[in-house]
């Protein structure tokens, strides 16, 4: 179907906005970090990377980093875990209370965040725990698994139980199934689950606020300083946050596109 | 049993909860045979199917494979194989890796998984480039031999089917069914197929196995299937069919509710005193009005004329309900539709069926 000459304007000028929507913020974030002042005011007067230079060599900035970047990796590690076998739990065997089970694990994601995290709090508090970066994991976990669960799901709903049947058929047993079959098709599930895990819980703010007691998150400390204390680190470590886990999205397909070209070579090899 | 057979089952049962989907299963099948089950869903055979590989777990009865009880051993223990209806080949794998998977497993050496593969290429009449194939790559009738490769790669001692032929379009599935025969007699192992398709089973097989509500009807070579069915179920499920209830009176005279009896004909299976059902096929009703002396006659009303392809299939309304006949295209009756007919066949092209009509 074609569209008419006016339609198409339209739909351009629609598409140049929601862009700008998105990004306009962004990029105003971008510029407040190269801004020399102190003080955030447009237009800027004077550009300078003097921010990033402080953000580099401030020991807060790496504690931060540090307790970010543990909370992310141990909450994907375990979430990718719980949701392989989860999935396979929910789509490859039948019994009783599945489906009742497989909606009571997704309600903590309808949950407000804020409800969740106050109601963690508690409940460490009654069980005597004291917050660290640690319960935070536990806390995230509560929220992401679910997550990282249904991605997974998806995948291996969309896979042939025949195929792991074919493969204990011709004689393979339940480890050489996982190896050979059942982890390479749904290993395209595990890596975006393990993505999401790591992004929704890198940037994730109400969660951390209440379960990671001393202990310090960059979205928590982003929002500490903004309310009180604001310095140009904040757009700063913002804007580090964002390319990080840009690199990161990019990394994976950089992986997952070696992992073809490594494949597809081994396979002219043989 | 004098030879016994080289699969053997005693008494299977199969329940799931409250429904029992195989009623005590007794069969022998021998070293060599291509033998088909068929029957429509629900029958019970893909259960059959998936008991006999081990993919489900026998309720009672023993399945036996040479001098060995096989009803206990798990399915990658056993030394038998499938071919899936989905056919099951791997999509990550290349053709060669599907191929070589079994062997892979059992550890051979690459060189020799390779030459094996590239034999068996050979043999399903495959191009040897295709070892490097994305199985995406594949066409319908490539996957399917593709997968047969891989199973006759893992050597197994029976080769068990489910229907793999039943996604395929027509012309296909016809090519494939004289391969599958073909590769049967070539590779002299047993194949054991499944299918709902009577027409694939006449194809193929040596013995066919008629199956209904989880127990057989009747087991026996194709031809004797089609012609001397034991149960009216069997004789509908095996194509077109024409039934007709008879009597056989005190003093044997044969008497008919449909049909006109010549006096003198006799039936040797049905005794005085006893009713059933006439079978005549199709193709042997023939026109009387021409003249022609026959055992049993009945007039009707052309009522329809249908193009079978090589035959023409015409329905004659009688007093009683249709009836089919069909005849070459060379041979069609010379009646047009509306026509008032009086149609003929013989005693000898009549099978009885001795049950209450």
């Amino acid at each position: 179907m074609s569209t008419s000459r006016s339609t198409r304007i339209v739909l351009y000028v629609y598409g140049v906005i929601v862009i700008a929507f998105l990004y306009l913020p962004l990029v105003s974030v971008g510029f407040a970090s190269v801004s020399q002042a102190r003080y955030l005011s447009f237009p800027i007067k004077r550009y300078s990377t003097k921010w990033y230079g402080e953000a580099m060599a401030s020991s807060t900035v790496s504690e931060l980093l540090t307790t970010s970047l543990s909370v992310a990796v141990l909450v994907t590690v375990i979430s990718v875990v719980v949701a392989f076998f989860g999935a396979l739990a929910f789509a490859r065997y039948h019994w009783r209370f599945r489906t009742t089970f497989q909606k009571l694990i997704l309600l903590p994601i309808f949950f407000p965040q804020t409800v969740l995290g106050l109601a963690l709090l508690m409940w460490f508090n009654s069980l005597g725990i004291i917050p660290t970066w640690k319960t935070a994991v536990v806390a995230h976990l509560v929220w992401i698994a679910p997550i990282a669960t249904l991605i997974v799901a998806i995948r291996a709903y969309s896979f042939d139980p025949a195929l792991e049947e074919a493969a204990r058929d011709m004689g393979a047993n339940t480890v050489t199934i996982l190896r050979e079959i059942t982890l390479p098709l749904l290993m395209p599930g595990l890596v975006s689950a393990g993505l999401f895990a790591f992004l929704l819980s890198w940037g994730n703010f109400p969660l951390s606020l209440f379960t990671t007691g001393a202990d310090s998150t960059l979205p928590e400390w982003l929002y500490a300083k903004m309310v009180s204390g604001y310095s140009p680190l904040v757009p700063t470590l913002g804007v580090m946050s964002v390319v990080g886990s840009f690199v990161l999205i990019l990394a994976a397909f950089a992986v997952a596109w070696l992992v073809r070209v490594n494949r597809d070579a081994r396979v002219a090899q043989d | 049993m004098d030879s016994p057979g080289l699969l053997r089952l005693r008494g299977v049962v199969k329940r799931f909860g409250n429904f029992t989907a195989l009623k005590g299963i007794d069969l022998d099948i021998a070293e060599g045979e291509f033998f088909t089950i068929v029957g429509p869903s629900g029958s019970g055979k893909s259960t059959m199917i998936r008991l006999l590989v081990g993919m489900d777990e026998v309720t009672e009865g023993e399945i036996w494979l040479r001098d060995k009880r096989i009803d206990q051993t798990p399915a990658n223990l056993r030394p038998t194989c499938m071919v899936f209806q989905s056919l099951a080949l791997f999509p990550h794998m290349t053709v060669g890796q599907n191929i070589e998977f079994p062997m892979k497993i059992r550890k051979e050496a690459p060189a020799k998984r390779r030459a094996r593969a590239e034999e068996l290429l050979d043999l399903l009449r495959l191009p040897r480039r295709y070892y490097d194939k994305r199985i995406s790559q594949c066409s319908g009738g490539e996957r399917q031999r593709v997968a047969l490769a891989r199973a006759l790669a893992f050597d197994p001692e029976i080769l068990f089917f489910d229907e793999p032929l039943s996604a395929l379009d027509y012309r296909l599935r016809k090519t494939l069914e004289k391969e599958l025969k073909d590769l049967h007699t070539r590779t002299g192992k047993t194949f054991v197929y499944i299918t709902h398709s009577l027409e694939e089973a006449m194809v193929m097989s040596d013995r066919i196995a008629i199956m209904k509500d989880g127990q057989f009807e009747q087991i026996a070579v194709a031809d004797q299937i089609y012609s001397a069915p034991v149960s009216r179920f069997v004789a509908e499920f095996m194509g077109e069919v024409n039934l007709f209830p008879l009597r056989a009176g005190a003093d044997g005279r044969i008497e008919s509710p449909t049909l006109s009896v010549r006096p003198g004909v006799a039936l040797s299976d049905l005794a005085p005193g006893h009713d059933g059902l006439l079978m005549v096929r199709p193709e042997y009703l023939r026109l009387a009005d021409s003249g022609g002396s026959f055992d049993f006659t009945l007039s009707g009303v052309v009522h329809g004329e249908y193009a079978l392809g090589s035959r023409i299939q015409y329905e004659i309304k009688t007093e009683n309900g249709m009836v089919t006949v069909e005849k070459l295209r060379e041979e069609r009756l010379s009646a047009a539709e509306g026509q008032k007919v009086t149609l003929g066949f013989n005693a000898a092209n009549t099978h009885f069926i001795g049950e209450a009509a």
